[in-house]
């Protein structure tokens, strides 16, 4: 009883956070953003204006190739009578037409990825006893890259260099193109509580580049962003407060970033933070309360009111007790 | 009144060591780990209140003197009568939470029983020297 108390009040305050947040934000040759908020996926101009491009669709990750079209999937649950997933996979040619690339099929994807290099080669995770990490050519050839015991992996991503970066528990691995793999990173996670982590062991999300091909790695729980450069050198260039979590970002083509957050309520936006705030190491407050020093300060507020309060009304007993006795 | 005022300036002072832990203790200290913190507390501390500290302000009261009051009350209430929490917290260390967090709550608890006794060994001291007058 006590188990199922403590599992239903963990599961309520999680309930906000346990959804997964999407790492799609992408951009096209001309700089135009494109961002998924898991229910349709946006487009942010030049101009910084807002538009929806593909409306109804629950995609996490998203593509575009060097002609500028985009593609990302549709992901749904066929309720609890039938317990299945469907999926199909979609793309916005840059003509504005909307085509469905793989057909409405059930379960999950396979053999397929939005992870791809510069030569259009996918590579995805098969997460089983045994993890693979799997390359599918243009060509349609599947072919296995790594295999071994890992710990959880996380999302992918693939440099212009052809470098695959992925995320094991809290490590950074890199994968060459000829296969090597290499830890970039031997530990992440930055101190957090259980609470947040909610029986998760990583604290790392979204991956992405920048030009010189540094690795940023969106920290969830710290709500930092984290820099590591080629020799693996690790620095922090965001800490945002707690409302938002940065889960992914993008350089556009001036340099600023382009970040991915999801809120404590699942709601997902797109900040742009600029390429001064950047370079100035500083914090990148997505609001101006800080919950926890808002909450510390309530309560040592609080505390004080009801000394005062209680030294009041001994005062009244002291006082009426005085009078009985005079 | 007393009672409900003594309630909750303890669970607020135990409350407060914890957050004031968590800015050194932690990188982030969530919404998620404040409302945690604070539910898991309050509930706690309202049982452990209702069940075993209004038994033991009531026996303690008449058998330890007015003196001494300022030194038993806190160590009573943080220490022993603080233990079934104690060992409650320990218990579930690995299954709800890690070392940390149980820690947090180990310092919390402790804060609270401490502040409790205090609060009634100065309430005592003020009644008892206008009684006393």
């Amino acid at each position: 009883m006590k188990k199922l108390l403590v599992s239903n009040f963990l599961f309520l305050i999680s309930f906000a956070i346990a959804a997964h947040p999407g790492i799609g934000i992408v951009k096209d040759s001309r700089g135009n953003i494109y961002y998924t908020d898991l229910k349709q996926v946006w487009k942010i101009s030049l101009d910084e204006s807002k538009t929806p491009v593909v409306a109804g669709v629950h995609t996490h990750e998203l593509y575009i190739d060097e002609n500028d079209n985009l593609y990302g999937e549709h992901l749904w649950y066929n309720g609890e009578s039938k317990d299945t997933w469907g999926h199909y996979v979609w793309y916005l040619k840059n003509t504005g037409q909307l085509v469905k690339e793989i057909k409405p099929t059930e379960g999950f994807l396979t053999n397929y990825s939005f992870v791809r290099d510069s030569l259009g080669n996918m590579y995805w995770v098969e997460r089983f006893t045994t993890t693979r990490i799997m390359k599918k050519s243009k060509s349609g050839e599947v072919t296995k890259l790594i295999e071994g015991k890992f710990g959880f992996i996380g999302w992918l991503t693939c440099a212009k260099n052809g470098f695959l970066y992925f995320t094991e528990n809290n490590k950074l691995h890199r994968l060459s193109p000829d296969g090597k793999l290499e830890t970039l990173v031997e530990n992440s996670r930055s101190k957090s509580t259980d609470f947040t982590m909610m029986g998760r062991n990583y604290d790392s999300y979204g991956i992405w580049t920048d030009a010189a091909d540094n690795i940023y790695l969106a920290m969830i729980d710290s709500k930092n962003v984290i820099r590591i450069a080629n020799d693996g050198k690790t620095d922090t260039v965001i800490h945002t407060n707690s409302m938002w979590t940065i889960c992914s970002g993008i350089f556009d083509n001036d340099g600023n970033l382009w970040v991915l957050e999801n809120s404590a309520a699942n709601e997902v936006r797109a900040r742009k933070i600029t390429r001064t705030e950047l370079a100035g190491g500083k914090t990148v407050n997505s609001s101006a309360i800080q919950p926890h020093l808002l909450v510390t300060i309530i309560t040592a507020a609080s505390f004080i009111l009801l000394f005062i309060a209680a030294k009041i009304i001994l005062n009244k007993r002291k006082q009426r007790l005085h009078h009985f006795a005079i | 009144m007393l009672y409900l005022l003594s309630f909750l300036l303890s669970w607020l002072s135990g409350m407060l060591v914890i957050l004031i832990i968590a800015f050194y203790a932690y990188d982030q200290f969530s919404v998620i780990d404040i409302t945690s913190f604070a539910v898991m507390t309050f509930a706690g501390f309202l049982i452990l209140f209702l069940v075993i500290y209004l038994i033991v302000l009531k026996t303690i009261n008449k058998k330890i003197s007015r003196p001494k009051q300022f030194i038993y009350f806190p160590l009573i209430f943080s220490l022993v009568a603080n233990l079934p929490a104690y060992f409650l917290i320990w218990k579930n260390i690995g299954n709800y939470y890690g070392i940390g967090e149980a820690t947090l709550f180990f310092l919390g608890f402790f804060t609270s029983g401490l502040v409790f006794g205090l609060f009634w060994a100065w309430k005592n001291k003020v009644i008892h020297v206008v009684k006393k007058t």
